[in-house]
């Protein structure tokens, strides 16, 4: 894969007054409550904010997997109306791979979705998975890989088709602290490399701070934006940083939000 | 999976009972009234082949019949069951209570509507498979991963897609577990109907030879069973293979 970096204008995410009110039966919870924001392409953006307050709820509507009560929504200027993998990759906090399918039938499943040529699949299938770093698995079933290389192929599924943005819940939150930040710098080396727009949903405020151009910080549920922080640190990042006054004062900043909302 | 040691074992197994079922009535061992030498049998077998292929044939037919109610039903509403949580509050105590009725008792009631053709067999035995396939589909279908359906969605999988792609894969090793159920009590409901009460079949043979007492071509019947009960079981463990080979090695999933 080429390492060209070409941050392209269809990567900006808009969000306007966003509201969310969830109904199951007879009960309602007001999950989001008049959201706005917008996303330069290009950007890495995470998502942080108490549990339970509506980050899973966003990205679901982010990614065109629920509807949302009022609000506004684009991606490139245009409505996102239902998944568009094409335009929209996304990962969640499980792998959620098919475990009949291998490493590779899986990255190429959204392809076949889209009836997309053999050929034309295996080769962007070996990119996808060249660029996660996992070309020598592709044969291996989920069960035969490890749970970071699992969320590997997932990454690698999510951006086969060279979407402009690509869309995390928690994606490494089922991982051990080691796999986690292993996982938090390569998927800042696909960022570089590829130029996408990241976001990126997640409870570890250092992971936030760390990977992150802003972080967007959540109030308690109803969910609302109380603050968006622009993380001017250096790039690359180092886990040095993450020891620095700065990096320590960010966080504190941030735990203090969400704490007193 | 498969060691060749287990593999040798299995087999030495096999052989062994088959040198016991020739040696022991030989030896005077168990007298052979009650347990033909295995060559004796053989020879019945062969020597009125036409006759047991005639009933065979007739089995299978009830078989295949039974099957495709009893398994295709079975899976069909164990899977909607299986995927309500109403329908299966509703009813699945309803089917277990069901289940635990000794169904052989109500035989004669099925003679009485069906007659004593193949009809009866087959009704009988469809509903003697019928319920227990049905709760292996159920409870199976609880197993699948409700996420990966959504995971299918958000990279646009049409509902027909997300049937053919997910459900379908997702659902065959819990579609062939209750075959393999269903199957087998399948052939039991009809071998057992066809001894009852019959006027054809291998049941049949083998209760019309019992009160004969000729040995022998009784066994030679009940060996034509086990073979279709292993046949069965044969085809199955193909199926398994082809289509949900995957699942070896997945450590199971912890059971709701
Ligand atoms: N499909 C749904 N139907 C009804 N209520 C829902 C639904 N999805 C989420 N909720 C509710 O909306 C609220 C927000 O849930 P959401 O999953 O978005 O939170 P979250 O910020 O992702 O939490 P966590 O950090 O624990 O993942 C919760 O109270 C949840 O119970
Ligand atoms: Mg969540």
């Amino acid at each position: 894969m080429t390492t060209m970096t070409t941050v392209s204008a269809r990567g900006t995410v808009q969000v306007e007054n966003l509201t969310q009110i969830h109904r199951s039966g007879e009960r309602t919870t007001h999950a989001l409550d008049n959201i706005s924001f917008t996303i330069p392409a290009g950007k890495f953006v995470s998502v942080v904010g108490p549990s339970g307050c509506g980050k899973s709820s966003l990205l679901m509507l982010l990614v065109g997997l629920a509807q949302s009560t009022s609000g506004e929504l684009r991606v490139a200027g245009r409505p996102v109306a239902g998944p568009d993998p094409a335009r929209i990759g996304v990962v969640f906090q499980e792998a959620n791979l098919f475990p009949w399918l291998t490493a590779r039938k899986n990255v190429e499943f959204p392809l076949m979705i889209r009836n997309m040529s053999v050929k034309e699949r295996e080769t962007k299938a070996r990119d996808a998975l060249e660029l996660v770093g996992l070309d020598e698995f592709g044969d291996r079933y989920p069960h035969e890989l490890s749970g970071g290389m699992r969320q590997r192929v997932s990454i690698a599924r999510g951006i086969v088709q060279d979407p402009d943005v690509l869309m995390m819940d928690e994606p490494f939150a089922a991982l051990d602290e080691q796999t986690r930040m292993v996982m938090g710098d390569e998927l800042l080396r696909i960022w570089e490399r590829t130029g996408k727009t990241v976001v990126f949903v997640t409870h570890s405020l250092t992971e936030a701070i760390y990977l992150s151009d802003h972080v967007l910080v959540l109030s308690a549920r109803p969910g609302r934006i109380i603050d968006r922080i622009d993380i001017d640190l250096p790039r690359p990042r180092t886990f040095e940083l993450t020891s620095s006054a700065e990096f320590i004062q960010i966080r504190n900043r941030i735990w203090e939000q969400i704490r007193t909302a | 999976m498969v060691c060749p040691t287990a593999k040798t074992t299995r087999r030495i197994i096999v052989l062994i009972l088959l040198a016991c079922w020739e040696l022991l009535p030989r030896l005077g061992v168990i007298p052979s009234l009650f347990l033909p030498p295995l060559t004796l049998t053989a020879a019945a077998l062969f020597s009125e082949f036409s006759v047991y292929w005639q009933h065979l044939l007739v089995t299978l037919q009830e078989v295949g019949a039974a099957l495709f109610f009893a398994c295709g039903g079975g899976i069909l509403c164990g899977m909607l069951l299986g995927s309500s949580t109403r329908l299966r509050r509703l009813l699945l105590p309803v089917v277990s209570s069901a289940y635990a009725i000794p169904l052989v008792v109500l035989y004669p009631l099925f003679t009485a509507w069906f007659g004593i053709g193949m009809q009866s067999k087959v009704v009988f035995a469809s509903v003697y498979g019928f319920l227990p396939t049905l709760l292996g589909a159920a409870a199976g279908i609880q197993t699948i991963d409700r996420s990966l359906m959504m995971t299918a969605r958000s990279m646009g999988a049409s509902p027909v897609q997300q049937i053919r792609y997910v459900l379908l894969p997702a659902t065959m090793p819990t579609v062939l577990s209750s075959l393999r159920i269903g199957g087998a009590l399948v052939i039991v409901g009809v071998v057992v109907s066809e001894m009852l009460t019959s006027t054809a079949g291998i049941g049949f043979l083998i209760s019309r030879y019992r009160t004969m007492l000729d040995s022998p071509r009784v066994f030679a019947a009940i060996l034509l069973v086990l073979m279709l009960a292993i046949l069965f079981d044969l085809l199955v463990q193909f199926a398994e293979r082809r289509f949900t080979g995957w699942k070896k090695n997945v450590p199971a999933k912890t059971f709701p």
